[in-house]
């Protein structure tokens, strides 16, 4: 796919490149042979410039275009992928207990497996209709949110969710934090970017999970959750791209965790409903990153 | 009994899949990427079936079963996969699938379908140890752009064909059975020759010169025949030229 899709690219590109150059030839060969018609002359050139800068564009679109829809083809795929991953689980659990007659342990251990298939699957289908929603649509429930309240719930979720412990997922507070870490907002909400934060730290983490979630007051009335993981980092040019919709870091790296490219999306449009901004930063591969989500404190009653 | 190497890397479904096979008597072993299958395969005992999930990070199913079949290993592989559109399915045949079975299954037709696999295994190894002449499938190899025929003796190059005496052919086929790895000369004294004193084995040497006129396009270059100083031999059918 990638291949006939870069195909696709090359073509349109070289098609274009050879469209304006055509038209640049006849452009220049019409004024060497009219060059005394002064007024149509200049009326002409205007004319070809912007025919040119017309294929110039449809060739930029065209090639959007196409990386768009590849996108979109990945995405489908990993959806269909995370769909019917858990689907298949729980149906071949329930098989099984039909199947066997089996001893209330091993009974009980599927039940458990079957209940953690059903969870992937609800936040699954949460995350897709969270990204279907417009990103500029108002926020309806703002309430008052203890965001150390928040996380901490965020990283008990997070550690049972991965089977990890308080040591390799901890909480850092700065020695300066408030105790009121109130901020206005939707809880769901934020719940969710928080922690879509903490699941990619440790997705991306691979086999050496060590991440701190840290709880830091900026000085211009804003509060900052920092998610910190050592694990396989980002190169400085996909730093901003990362937040795109359905975006995923090309390369054999990145393409071992699945993933459907929506979760730091979600993420940024979050943030910026409730009037605060995401980024990251990672000292390159290999060296791990850093999410910072930035939220405005709520006035102090 | 036999053993099934299931290739899955989601921890539920490879579990499930190990509990219901094991009940059905089987031994199985579990693989959560294709790079750890293939070494599996590769390295430890024999396997009689591979269930191979198609989206696996790194190295995906359709990898895998290309190389399997690239290697010379015929075992059935049954692909497991969340993409069940045509031309999944055909691409997954094309790697060299026996059997492709899309997510959410039956689990009694994933089982009847493994014993299928199983069965058809058996009956094949049965046959190969029993061979007669009519049924027996004709013992090829081919790499690059030749191909041996073991039951003739006979090596084809395009449009030339040579005979091979039995001895070249034995060797030949020694060689092809273990490509991809150093054979000492010892060892082909002992497994081909079937001599177990310390023999000369400047003849074995004399037969790789002979080997190497036949099967290189250059003898003096060998691409395909060649010599680990002071080891001995390997042969790598997937060494031809680019292009």
């Amino acid at each position: 796919m990638p291949v006939s899709s870069r195909q696709r690219i090359a073509a349109s590109i070289v098609l274009g490149s050879c469209l304006v150059t055509a038209a640049v030839a006849l452009n220049v060969s019409w004024i060497l042979l009219n060059w005394r018609e002064g007024l149509l002359l200049i009326f002409g050139v205007i004319f070809f410039l912007v025919i040119i800068a017309g294929v110039v564009l449809n060739t930029i679109f065209l090639v959007r275009e196409v990386r768009r829809n590849e996108q979109h083809d990945t995405f489908i795929n990993a959806v269909t992928h995370e769909l019917k991953t858990p689907i298949a689980s729980i149906r071949l659990y329930l098989e099984t207990l039909q199947r066997h007659d089996l001893d209330p342990d091993k009974r009980r251990e599927f039940y458990r497996v079957m209940v953690e298939d059903s969870d992937r699957l609800t936040r699954l289908v949460e995350q897709v209709l969270r990204a279907a929603r417009s990103p500029r649509q108002r926020l309806l429930h703002r309430t008052p949110v203890d965001l150390r309240l928040l996380v901490t719930e965020c990283l008990d979720v997070a550690r049972q969710q991965h089977h990890l412990n308080a040591d390799v997922l901890k909480l850092l507070e700065a020695p300066d934090l408030p105790a009121d870490t109130t901020v206005l907002g939707d809880p769901d909400e934020l719940k969710a970017a928080v922690l879509n934060l903490i699941d990619n730290a440790v997705k991306y983490s691979g086999s050496h999970v060590a991440i701190e979630v840290e709880l830091v007051a900026l000085g211009d009335g804003r509060i900052a959750v920092r998610v910190r993981d050592h694990g396989i980092g980002i190169s400085a040019p996909e730093l901003k791209r990362i937040f795109r919709r359905f975006y995923r870091i090309p390369g054999a790296v990145a393409l071992r965790v699945k993933g459907t490219g929506l979760g730091l999306f979600i993420v940024s449009a979050i943030a910026r409903k409730h009037g605060g901004r995401v980024f990251a930063e990672s000292e390159g591969l290999g060296h791990g990153s850093t999410f910072t989500l930035q939220l405005p404190r709520a006035p102090s009653a | 009994m036999s053993t099934i190497l299931v290739v899955e890397d989601e921890q539920h479904l490879a579990l499930g899949l190990q509990f219901n096979l094991e009940a059905e008597g089987h031994v199985v072993e579990l693989a959560e990427s294709g790079e750890t299958a293939l070494e599996r395969l590769k390295a430890g005992p024999p396997v009689d079936l591979v269930v191979l999930d198609v989206m696996l990070p790194g190295c995906d199913g359709f990898h895998v079963a290309r190389d399997l079949r690239q290697w010379g290993l015929f075992l059935p592989v049954l692909m497991l996969t969340a993409r069940g559109h045509a031309e999944d399915v055909l691409r997954g045949f094309a790697a060299g699938a026996d059997d492709y079975l899309p997510k959410p299954f039956e689990l009694s037709i994933f089982i009847a379908r493994v014993n299928g696999l199983l069965r058809r295994w058996e009956w094949m190894r049965q046959l190969q140890s029993t061979p007669g002449p009519s049924v027996r499938p004709p013992d090829r190899f081919s790499f690059g752009d030749r191909v041996i025929d073991f039951d003739t003796l006979e090596l084809f190059h395009g449009e030339e064909r040579l005979q091979l005496t039995a001895m070249e052919a034995r060797l030949l086929r020694y060689l092809v059975q273990h490509h991809g790895r150093t054979v000492s000369r010892k060892e082909i004294l002992e497994e081909v020759w079937e001599v177990r004193e310390d023999t000369d084995t400047r003849a074995i040497d004399n037969f790789i010169v002979r080997l190497r006129r036949y099967i290189e396009d250059d003898p003096t270059e060998p691409r395909y025949l060649v010599t680990v100083r002071g080891v001995g031999y390997r042969f790598e059918p997937d060494n031809h030229s680019p292009g």
